[in-house]
């Protein structure tokens, strides 16, 4: 049985975003504004770089919303303006990446202006974009949200989203994970990554990816094996989870975009795991300059020196 | 020469040409991905379903070995790959979008230099096409002259027919070779209706204008509208049939490793970075205009054809939702 997810505030919400977009670019407090628009394929959207007032009217809020919009306010992204001040469009768990790069200096708070969303959830990556949202078709990455109402943002329309139950998948599945053996999970990770083809489509909608020439890339000296085969696919992924660790907020960007379903957030999310019960750590709640793997503290459990 | 294949005499020729010690590729579940990928055996072949990758891999693959290399002592010794080794290979439930590809990319691996790892295998493989009864709207085949039964590339075109099997219809020598080697599996030809053919819905797209607007437009504020959101992933190049740029890396340690060609894609801020630290193509929309141009104008002026068969893959795997058909379709409009 497929229960629907109330989406009906959506399009109250794209009128709302519709009307400060205009608003703002009109008055000029913004040099621009990020946001989505409708594209080509039925129910399908886009990101998109408005400068002018009257292109508001672009801007769209549905179900097909899923990029996580923070990747286009970071240096790895040249072409979007850095100067004045930028609106962008976010979901409670864009804002979290948001959060996670002013903490790194990445971002000022007051160079940017938020219009949050009321989000009910999105639709996963396997689904047509014009597909209704049901208990089946949302995000996994939705199915955990504790952030359906982004806070602290300039803007945010009136609308409740609706926030029904749903059964965390991550969390079952990492538990699956953590009672095989090691040669068991050696096994599942090794399936999952001779399937990389080093696209670097997960790095590259990372917002916490912004380093601007990635270890990965560099050839004097090679750090990782750059061919798609097992020992530099499994260094690539396994780099890359320890250099979110702490950081990543869960957008589940790098999962949704990988063309080969390589299920990556799993490692996020297992890192995350890490953190919270050891430094009682989670990422994108705070500013903080001081994730736990850039500060030491003599609190910290030093029983691992022997 | 045509001819019928029942569904059960389809998979007994898939087992038998694996038990001729050929390697049988077609599309086949990998973890929940449909691969085109050598076959065990014809149980596991997935008809029903457009591969996430295109079958170019099957002559160009994702990564090869070209040689090696091996200190001895003083001595280094240096151990070539011969293509000669490549095995005999079926390429079978091909789609006309993959298949297509294939004459598209002879024209640059026999160009000046002649590739002998793709030309070896594109020797000793015969293309088993499978016309196309399902479509969604990122297929665009169509637009850019190809069709769901367009047997382009294929040595042997197979159309699904109602009531099960399929029509069969040689276009090579080598697919009547593969016939007669097993002639006891196929039956003369019936008079069954073909399943329906997929109907992709995009617009015709009037090429000739394409071109006409990129030969002008090389520099157009059109460029950032189109690209300021691309993020420079290869995602749309390693899935495309037709892309087929390739960097070689060597691997290794001082005392022994291997020199390899890879997959590589003009998105990457990578691909033109020269030595000196400058980059040509020092902003996205540069990298993602070059993806079009290539396609578009610089293949048909080199080689008088276009780069792109329509397969849709890089529309539905594009991360942040770039559609190749909307834009070509757009520029044939301007």
């Amino acid at each position: 049985m497929t229960h629907a997810i109330d989406t009906s505030i959506y399009s109250a919400v794209t009128d709302a975003i519709r009307g400060e977009a205009q608003r703002i670019l009109s008055e000029g407090q913004v040099s621009a504004v990020v946001g989505y628009a409708a594209a080509r394929r039925k129910g399908s959207a886009q990101p998109i770089v408005i400068n002018q007032a009257d292109d508001a009217a672009k801007l769209i809020f549905t179900p097909a919303c899923v990029n996580n919009l923070a990747v286009y306010l970071t240096k790895a992204k040249k072409e979007i303006p850095k100067t004045g001040k930028i609106g962008i469009v976010v979901k409670g768990c864009d804002l979290k990446a948001l959060v996670g790069l002013m903490g790194e200096s990445q971002l000022k708070r007051e160079n940017l202006y938020l219009i949050g969303i009321p989000c009910a959830g999105v639709l996963a990556s396997t689904i047509q974009p014009d597909k209704e949202l049901t208990h089946d078709s949302i995000a996994s990455k939705c199915r955990e949200c504790d952030v359906h109402l982004p806070t602290g943002c300039d803007f945010l329309p009136s609308q409740q989203p609706g926030t029904p139950e749903l059964e965390k998948r991550y969390a079952a599945e990492i538990a699956r994970l953590e009672t095989m053996t090691p040669a068991e999970r050696w096994k599942y990770w090794k399936e999952q990554f001779s399937k990389c083809i080093k696209c670097y489509a997960c790095r590259q909608v990372c917002p916490f990816c912004f380093c601007e020439q990635c270890l990965c890339d560099r050839n004097k000296p090679q750090m990782v094996e750059t061919t798609p085969r097992p020992a530099g696919n499994f260094a690539w992924h396994v780099v890359r989870a320890m250099h979110l660790a702490g950081r990543c907020a869960g957008c589940a960007e790098c999962e949704r975009v990988c063309p080969m379903d390589i299920p990556l957030n799993l490692l996020n999310r297992k890192m995350a795991k890490e953190l919270k019960e050891l430094f009682e750590h989670e990422a994108g709640l705070e500013v903080n300059e001081k994730g736990p793997l850039a500060s030491f503290s003599e609190k910290d459990d030093q029983s691992f020196i022997k | 020469m045509q001819k019928y294949l029942s569904q059960q005499n389809f998979t007994t020729l898939l087992d038998k040409l694996i038990t001729e010690g050929k390697r049988v590729v077609a599309p086949r579940l990998n973890s929940g991905t449909v691969l085109y990928e050598p076959l065990q055996s014809a149980a596991e072949t997935v008809t029903d379903q457009l591969p996430r990758r295109s079958g170019k891999e099957a002559f160009f693959p994702l990564c090869e070995d070209i040689m090696s290399y091996r200190k001895e002592g003083q001595q280094v010794l240096l151990n070539d790959i011969d293509p000669a080794r490549f095995p005999e290979t079926v390429l079978v439930g091909v789609r006309p979008c993959d298949a297509a590809a294939v004459p598209v990319l002879d024209a640059v691996f026999s160009w000046d230099y002649k590739d002998e790892f793709f030309l070896e295998r594109r020797r000793k493989t015969t293309i088993v096409g499978l016309a196309c009864t399902t479509a969604d709207d990122a297929c665009f085949c169509t637009a850019v002259g190809l069709a769901p039964d367009n047997p382009k590339g294929a040595d042997l075109f197979l159309t699904p027919l109602e009531g099960g099997g399929y029509a069969c219809e040689t276009y090579s020598e080598k697919g009547e070779q593969l016939i007669q080697a097993h002639r006891q599996l196929f039956d003369e030809p019936r008079n069954s209706t073909a399943l329906p053919l997929a109907q992709p819905q995009t617009e015709t797209v009037d090429l000739k204008k394409v071109k006409a607007w990129l030969d002008e437009h090389f520099e157009d504020p059109a460029w950032d509208s189109i690209a300021t959101r691309c993020v420079g992933c290869g995602a749309c190049a390693f899935v495309c049939p037709v892309c087929h740029c390739f960097d070689i890396v060597d691997e290794g340690t001082e005392k022994s490793g291997k020199r390899r060609k890879n997959w590589d894609a003009c998105g990457f801020w990578k691909f033109t970075h020269h030595a000196s630290g400058h980059n040509p193509r020092d902003q996205q929309p540069k990298r993602y205009r070059n993806r079009i141009m290539h396609k578009f104008k610089y293949y048909d002026d080199k080689f008088g054809q276009i780069l792109c068969t329509g397969c849709g893959r890089c529309i539905r795997l594009c991360p942040v939702g770039i559609d190749i058909a909307s834009i070509v379709e757009e520029i044939s409009k301007k």
